[in-house]
């Protein structure tokens, strides 16, 4: 589990971002912490979708260096 | 090896949204006022069925009904939400831009990146019908952004136009997508090529009757076709209107 990559969930109700890298400190979940130990009646802070409305995505970040000579 | 499915007007997910109860705050209007939606996706918990096509996320044909009946504002953050209107006229106030009006022809596409927030809203009494298309952008957390065009039904009659894609003339967008219309009214017969074969393309009958990649599709209809050169798509007699949106797959 440790060795696995860190990832990146995104809201279907609105495009909120929960990346395990970055945690959501703000909200008490600190840096590192992976998807599964949030717990299953937790909601999107936007817009109270379900933990399990949430999809998986492996999609750069616009200021990625890789990403940087994506067209728009 | 060609693959497609087929999606009946019928079989799409279905839901009413009221501005009372649960949905107080989220949906604008008086208590009459009402949103129909049909879905073709899995619209996070609206209905079962496909999650999605490619980077298609969200497909909804909604209809507002009643004075000031629409979307309060809230927030979104990297989905890339289109629009197009059909029939009557969206307000839509957002903190991209500033109040828009979009009427029959009029679409837009507002690329939410870093965050962002919208309210839509029919201020007319009669029904407003928009075409609603979310997909995943191939960046996260973008600067927002936000573009509006009209599609010229009448100067492109019988012509397949490219409103949203990496093609001069249309709206730009931050993924590996397309978005084209086909207004026709005479029996036609039109070839559709997506950029490989690693493109899907979902096709919606807005109104008339098509036949399209061996399918015959009806009003509301709705396929998708992947891993093809290319997809032929006829058109029936009398008038049609058919939306295509081609993503990597």
């Amino acid at each position: 589990m440790a060795d696995e990559a860190l990832k990146r969930f995104m809201c279907l109700g609105c495009g909120f971002l929960y990346d395990e890298q970055l945690g959501l400190p703000e909200h008490g979940i600190r840096p590192g912490t992976r998807w599964a130990e949030i717990p299953e009646d937790w909601v999107c802070p936007d817009c109270g979708t379900p933990k399990s409305g949430f999809e998986m995505v492996e999609i750069p970040y616009a200021t990625d260096p890789l990403a940087a000579g994506s067209a728009e | 090896m060609a693959h497609s499915f087929v999606l009946r007007d019928a079989e799409r997910g279905h839901q009413t949204l009221v501005s009372t109860g649960p949905n107080a705050s989220y949906v604008a209007g008086h208590p009459d006022g009402v949103i129909t939606r049909h879905s073709s996706f899995n619209f996070h918990e609206y209905q079962s069925g496909r999650p999605g096509f490619g980077k298609i996320r969200v497909f909804g044909d909604e209809v507002f009904s009643g004075v000031g009946c629409g979307y309060n504002m809230h927030p979104h953050h990297n989905f890339l939400i289109m629009a197009f209107v059909l029939e009557g006229r969206l307000t839509h106030i957002n903190t991209m831009g500033k109040i828009d009006e979009l009427e029959p022809g009029d679409y837009y596409l507002a690329s939410f990146g870093s965050g962002g927030k919208h309210c839509e809203l029919n201020l007319e009494a009669k029904d407003l019908n928009v075409i609603y298309v979310w997909a995943l952008p191939d960046r996260l957390m973008l600067p927002p952004r936000y573009s509006r065009a009209h599609f010229d039904a009448a100067a492109a009659r019988n012509r397949l136009v490219t409103l949203i894609g990496a093609t001069p003339g249309a709206v730009p967008i931050p993924q590996d997508f397309r978005v084209s219309r086909l207004v026709g009214d005479r029996a036609q017969r039109h070839t559709y090529r997506p950029a490989s074969r690693a493109h899907g393309v979902y096709i919606f009958v807005v109104a008339g009757e098509i036949g399209c990649a061996g399918m015959e599709l009806g009003r509301r209809d709705s396929a998708g076709v992947w891993d093809v050169d290319e997809i032929i798509c006829e058109t029936g007699p009398g008038p049609s209107d058919v939306l295509f949106v081609e993503t990597i797959m």
